[in-house]
């Protein structure tokens, strides 16, 4: 053999090396079982929703669901990742609608008068949160179970005080509409674009900014974190503060989008955001996950949940699919991640 | 003094004080009428309905672990009940063990899920909550064509578990009642309790110990499904139909008794007498301020306070709990 076809030859080989070891590092990732998900739940709704489903009747209703929970689902998931947990998200939603539309609406201040104090709602409960996890040793989901209940009870007791009603109305001026709560031809809600706009801005801090390190530090091994010099108490105020932020500016476009505000609402957030997450390969004992993981797990989980009434199936059989995807996406990721942990290159 | 220091060390001080607490708050700012306060059915109901559940759920918590698939597992049993004696016209006793079997079969699920991975068990019962809410609206559907089934129960099942005593209270009441007693014993006087709370402390050192922590922790499953199953099944009998939605506000129903009633959610320390007091708690709030002059859309802001100052009472006695030592003679 010449020494040309022997040179040759390794290069081949190290091709075939290159292309397998690029594969398992894709394995490895943690958005590849939400991927797969969501390819395989298309296809199937594909199949069974047909054109209508594939048109864009069907993309602008899957779309308007996960731009809502998406929103929420990513700041929940960074929390989860850190190994936290907000539960009090499905009640800064109404609490962030009702103040929009009590001040801006019952009391007609201008409308950026109510946003911003909807907005804040959102911060407040998020910094108490925030404050009550860093200071007590209680477990954060029993904490902001807590504050529902307690941000609950003040929504419907001030709104009863206020307005008199469980319901309260708004007209937004066309400025407001326009930017929070306009259906593009009628049928995409503006929300996708924020949802858009939020994911490009947390993929940024969790994935290129030392703070998102930290985060999966947080969630890795706290104590570890803290003696590492991570100013761990500041990075969970944070952490809650941009959940409430993220839960109350849902409100604030739901408030404009219909016009009108209601006590009873967002509690279906709750569960939702986490199951989004989770499908998305967050897991809860924290320090794994991703941003484009969350993102497939929440246009999986609305996939589901809209295309159902497109496949002419009984709508509950939604939430069998969506139980059975989370169980899957539970255990997979259990294995995905044990491959990912034991891995080592191989030796040369 | 020392009987003072001897009461706040007990896990179930905390939910004593809440009781107190909050039945004061009731008649100092309320103007409730203790006399018509305890006469009424409403509250007391409520709690039985809620602590049936709450217990077992509660020695899941000790033991570190969580169930939240109770929410569908109420609507699964009394569905099931309803289904198989009621749209079928089978005898009731299959009714009734087709619906405590079923629960028994996702405790199974949830627990071999649990001790078989390691994903918190928060998010596994998370999906069987989903899926289960998704089977038992499906199977309605496609075997009744109806959300809501009737049922007529015979007269033993009706005594038994569908009764009205003084025709206010309903007979689950006992039912708690002895449950309570039951797990009581079970916890805190044989070793099996001893074993929960072992589990609850340290899992990996309790195993090493030679507890069999895996049948434990799916036993705990188990039983709690098993629990939510038999208060949905009681509540077809009582009603004579099954609806299949309503379950999920027990969840955080649930979860707070047995938090306001000194149970760490972390594990290792709680007791029954807590549970049962916290969920009398629980109940008084939200039942009791219809007795009040309050306005009862504040309820759920009170909930909200009593659960973070039980839960600040709870940690600062626990630590009193643990640095105790007896004075030196």
């Amino acid at each position: 053999m010449s020494a040309q076809s022997q040179l040759q030859e390794i290069l081949r080989k190290g091709r075939i090396e290159a292309v397998r070891d690029s594969i398992g590092r894709l394995t490895r990732r943690p958005e590849m079982g939400s991927f797969l998900g969501l390819v395989i739940v298309y296809v199937i709704f594909a199949i069974f929703g047909g054109r209508v489903f594939l048109g864009s009747a069907g993309w602008s209703s899957w779309l308007n669901m996960a731009a809502e929970v998406g929103i929420i689902a990513l700041p929940v998931g960074l929390l989860m990742i850190a190994g936290l947990l907000d539960i009090s998200v499905g009640a800064i939603l109404p609490a962030s609608s009702l103040t929009v539309a009590i001040i801006s609406g019952h009391y007609e201040f201008p409308a950026y008068f109510g946003i911003a104090g909807g907005l804040a709602v959102g911060v407040i409960v998020g910094f108490i949160n925030g404050l009550l996890v860093t200071r007590t040793k209680i477990p954060s989901l029993i904490i902001t179970i807590g504050t529902m209940f307690g941000v609950m009870g003040l929504t419907l007791g001030f709104t009863i005080l206020i307005a008199g009603s469980t319901g309260v109305f708004i007209v937004p001026d066309t400025v407001t509409k326009s930017l929070l709560g306009v259906a593009l031809g009628g049928m995409f809600q503006i929300g996708i674009f924020w949802w858009v706009g939020f994911v490009i801005v947390i993929y940024y801090l969790l994935h290129l900014n030392p703070w998102g390190n930290w985060v999966f530090a947080l969630g890795g091994d706290r104590d570890s974190a803290r003696d590492a010099g991570i100013p761990t108490r500041k990075l969970i105020m944070q952490l809650y503060m941009l959940s409430g932020f993220a839960a109350a500016f849902v409100g604030v476009t739901q408030v404009v989008t219909f016009g009108s505000a209601q006590v009873a609402a967002g509690s279906s957030f709750i569960f939702n955001s986490i199951m989004c997450a989770v499908i998305g390969g967050v897991t809860l004992t924290g320090g794994a996950g991703s941003v484009i993981g969350i993102v497939f797990g929440t246009i999986t989980f609305a996939i589901v949940n809209q295309g159902i009434f497109f496949s002419g199936f009984d709508p509950n059989f939604g939430s069998i699919i969506i139980g059975a995807l989370l169980l899957t996406a539970v255990l997979s990721n259990d294995k995905f991640r044990a491959l990912a942990l034991s891995y080592a290159a191989r030796k040369k | 003094m020392e009987l003072i220091g001897n009461f706040l060390r007990r896990p179930a001080a905390a939910s004593i004080l809440s009781l107190i607490g909050v039945v004061a708050f009731y008649v100092i700012f309320g103007r409730v009428n203790l006399v018509n306060l305890a006469a009424a059915a409403s509250w007391i109901n409520f709690a039985a309905n809620l602590g049936i559940v709450a217990i077992p759920v509660g020695l899941l918590m000790i033991a570190g672990e969580m169930d939240i698939s109770i929410g569908a597992m109420i609507p699964a049993g009394s569905i099931t009940t309803a289904i198989i004696s009621g749209h079928y016209g089978l005898p009731i006793e299959v009714g009734m063990l087709g619906a405590l079997a079923l629960g028994v079969l996702v405790g199974l699920v949830n627990g071999l899920l649990t001790v078989r991975t390691t994903v918190p068990s928060l998010i596994i019962t998370l999906g069987t909550l989903v899926g289960m809410q998704g089977i038992v609206l499906s199977a309605a559907m496609l075997l009744t064509g109806n959300a809501s089934v009737p049922l007529r129960a015979p007269e033993w099942a009706k005594f038994l578990f569908g009764q009205l005593l003084n025709n206010t209270h309903q007979v689950i009441i006992l039912w708690w009642i002895a449950l309570t007693a039951v797990f009581a014993f079970v916890l805190h006087k044989t070793r099996y309790g001893n074993w929960i709370f072992a589990l609850g402390g340290d899992k990996v050192s309790a195993r090493n110990a030679g507890i069999p922590t895996t049948r434990l922790t799916i036993v705990l499953f188990v039983l709690s499904a098993t629990a939510a199953s038999f208060v949905g099944m009681c509540q077809a009998i009582l009603f004579n139909s099954a609806q299949v939605s309503g379950g999920m506000g027990y969840i955080f129903n649930v979860i707070s008794s047995v938090v306001v009633g000194g149970v760490l959610l972390t594990g290792g320390f709680g007791s029954v007498m807590g549970i049962f007091v916290g969920t009398l708690t629980f109940a008084i709030v939200i039942q009791g301020i219809y007795f009040t002059h309050i306005d009862r859309n504040w309820s759920n802001l009170i909930i909200g306070v009593t659960l973070l100052v039980a839960m600040a009472m709870n940690g600062s006695f626990r630590s009193m709990a643990l640095s105790y030592a007896p004075k030196k003679k």
